[in-house]
């Protein structure tokens, strides 16, 4: 019931994770953030079975992290998602799979374009102006589908963000205490108000 | 689908996660070199293969010092699928390509664990393998030119698709003759 | 050969390595290295630099071999992200001075290897926590905290001066600031360095994870000031007429 929101626009990328840290039906925290930061230009967002989805987000964020430190170079967007999707898809055949699903939002300073990935515990990766993982996009996807355009600025995106908070609010069945915002662009990772 | 002296090779776009659409570019056809192989399936695995083809393909290049046949390629795919034999890829690839040698049309299709299933006619996978066998058997000729396969194979392709709810969303289809690729993107119901 | 041995030659491979100095101030360790004259045609740019990462709060500089300090290197960087990944904190200085000197002294040990041909200066902050940290690993094994040290080729004389003009700050009870600890390790570097500041790297941490590499005009602005003051005190002590 988790909820991970991603929109893309013009120049960054913005992420939406529910505060609701939930097992059974009780609601055990009300600030659990939902994300981890990888590096400077990127962010991973997950949801998925609880235990596995900090320990994977945090494994990745090792190894990216290891990687900038050996090569003096961060990975980029794409690297990025290439190589979560293929340490899932590892982990599928696995005697224990990782079931984390994952938004990566990232910001490319070489092109100077941010990028949105989504990936699945199959390990499935799509490349996506707008996702969201689990129920909420069952929700979202025909608000997103009416209102998104691709040359929106982030003021605009976080609009549509809160149709999509609304929406949720109104329609989950429990309350998810809110949303953590955060936005990726050319100057880094930065948390938004949000409510 | 084999013409005369070409062959033809098309997928739709859509990606989804059961009855729910993720993606609408999600192209299912890959080429290495001139030989293309269609992966439907489980879309991660249609992933891994994919990068794994290009990987073999790459070594092959290298150490060959020509670019991979589509016979050879077919061979490829069936030893890689069944490697796994007790843990296969879940995927229903399909290749096609003009042998640049012979300059014969060749096609195959494979089941998931790489039994060859040769054919001269046509070969179909996916969700919508029903209605594109009944939509193939009804619209194919045999000794197409390049202009009328693509005609007959996107007909086939986006009527089958129309009567699955699990594929369709855009579709993209190649037409490969001895010195050409043509490459064509289909508009298609989005619903 | 004896185990003992190789450690003798590894401690030769040490002392031809280039010289590098480490020196800590009230609220700043510094690191600085001779560098290794380029030749012609290498482009400095992407010849790998003799102050490392190991992780964002941690600087290693090396002497002695450069094959093998890049693996135990990249050891210290595995052994950082393992450590963050396991109990959330990173690691302190000492932990890591303690993990690099184990590795090379497990390699003093078993058989069918060689020891490192490297010392190390390992510098840095603990996480909030404001006391700069230097640490000195050796091929044995053996480590040791400074408040200033070099090691490498020279690195005798330097330590000497740094002795000499380190002890003129304890005498008068006040602690170097950031422009004093700056240029004393560039001064101490001069001592063996004759071809001056291109040939000279410098690396300056701050607490919570502030690193500064100084480019080859900030480093050459500071020898400027040095030589100016050099030359002073040449006039001072000249005989008066």
């Amino acid at each position: 019931m988790d909820i991970v929101l991603g929109i893309q626009v013009e120049d960054s990328v913005i992420i939406a994770t529910s505060k609701a840290f939930t097992r059974g039906i009780s609601v055990l925290k009300t600030t659990d953030d939902k994300t981890r930061v990888l590096n400077d230009h990127n962010l991973m967002a997950f949801t998925g079975e609880s235990g596995d989805t900090v320990q994977f987000a945090e494994l990745m964020q090792a190894n990216i992290q290891l990687h900038g430190m050996r090569e003096q170079v961060d990975l980029r967007p794409k690297a990025i998602a290439s190589f979560v999707r293929g340490q899932l898809a590892k982990s599928l055949r696995s005697r224990k799979p990782f079931q984390v699903n994952v938004l990566l939002a990232g910001f490319d300073e070489t092109t100077n374009l941010p990028n949105l990935s989504m990936i699945d515990y199959l390990g499935t990766r799509v490349d996506l102006p707008y996702a969201a993982h689990g129920y909420a996009a069952f929700y979202t996807m025909s608000l997103l589908d009416h209102h998104y355009r691709s040359n929106m600025s982030v003021d605009d995106g976080l609009r549509i963000l809160k149709m999509c908070s609304k929406e949720l609010s109104t329609r989950m069945p429990i309350d998810f205490k809110g949303l953590y915002v955060k936005v990726v662009d050319a100057n880094g990772i930065r948390e938004v108000d949000f409510e | 689908m084999v013409g005369k002296d070409c062959v033809a090779i098309a997928s739709d776009l859509r990606l989804g996660s059961q009855s729910l659409g993720v993606s609408n570019n999600f192209e299912k056809v890959f080429n290495f070199g001139h030989v293309f192989l269609g992966l439907t399936g489980l879309a991660s695995d249609v992933t891994t293969l994919s990068e794994t083809f290009r990987f073999k393909t790459n070594m092959y290049k290298m150490r060959e010092d020509r670019l991979i046949e589509p016979e050879t390629f077919a061979n490829l795919v069936s030893s890689t699928l069944y490697e796994k034999r007790f843990g296969p890829y879940f995927v229903g690839p399909i290749v096609a390509g003009i042998n640049s040698k012979t300059e014969k049309p060749f096609i195959c299709g494979f089941d998931l664990i790489g039994c060859i299933d040769f054919a001269k006619d046509f070969i179909v996978a996916g969700t919508a393998s029903d209605q594109l066998y009944g939509m193939c058997e009804s619209v194919y000729e045999p000794n197409l030119e390049p202009e009328d396969l693509f005609e007959t194979i996107s007909q086939a392709l986006l009527n089958a698709a129309d009567r699955d709810a699990l594929s369709g969303w855009g579709a993209v289809v190649y037409v490969i003759t001895k010195d050409k690729i043509v490459k064509r993107y289909l508009k298609s119901r989005q619903d | 050969m004896s185990g003992y041995d190789k450690v003798e030659y590894a401690l030769e491979a040490v002392k031809r390595g280039t010289c590098a100095v480490g020196v800590k101030g009230k609220e700043v360790v510094v690191l600085g290295c001779e560098k290794r004259t380029t030749l012609k045609l290498q482009d400095p740019r992407i010849t790998p630099s003799k102050i490392n990462k190991v992780d964002n709060h941690v600087l290693l500089a090396f002497a002695g071999l450069n094959a093998d300090a890049r693996i135990l290197i990249d050891k210290a960087r595995v052994e950082a992200q393992s450590h963050k990944l396991t109990v959330e904190d990173p690691v302190t200085i000492e932990y890591l001075t303690k993990y690099v000197a184990g590795v090379q002294q497990r390699f003093t040990q078993s058989g069918g290897v060689r020891p490192f041909g490297i010392a190390t200066l390992i510098a840095g902050f603990d996480e909030n926590d404001n006391t700069p940290r230097l640490y000195l690993t050796e091929p044995s094994g053996i480590y040791s905290a400074w408040k200033a040290n070099s090691i490498g080729k020279s690195s005798k004389t330097v330590r000497e001066f740094l002795e000499k003009n380190y002890s003129k700050y304890e005498e008068e009870g006040t602690e170097l600031s950031d422009e004093e600890t700056i240029k004393l390790t560039i001064k101490s570097l001069l001592e063996v360095v004759q071809t001056g500041a291109k040939n000279i790297e410098i690396a300056v941490m701050k607490p919570n994870r502030v690193i500064k590499y100084l480019d080859n005009d900030e480093i050459a602005k500071v020898v400027e000031e040095i030589e100016a003051e050099k030359a002073a005190e040449a006039e001072k002590k000249k005989p008066k007429h």
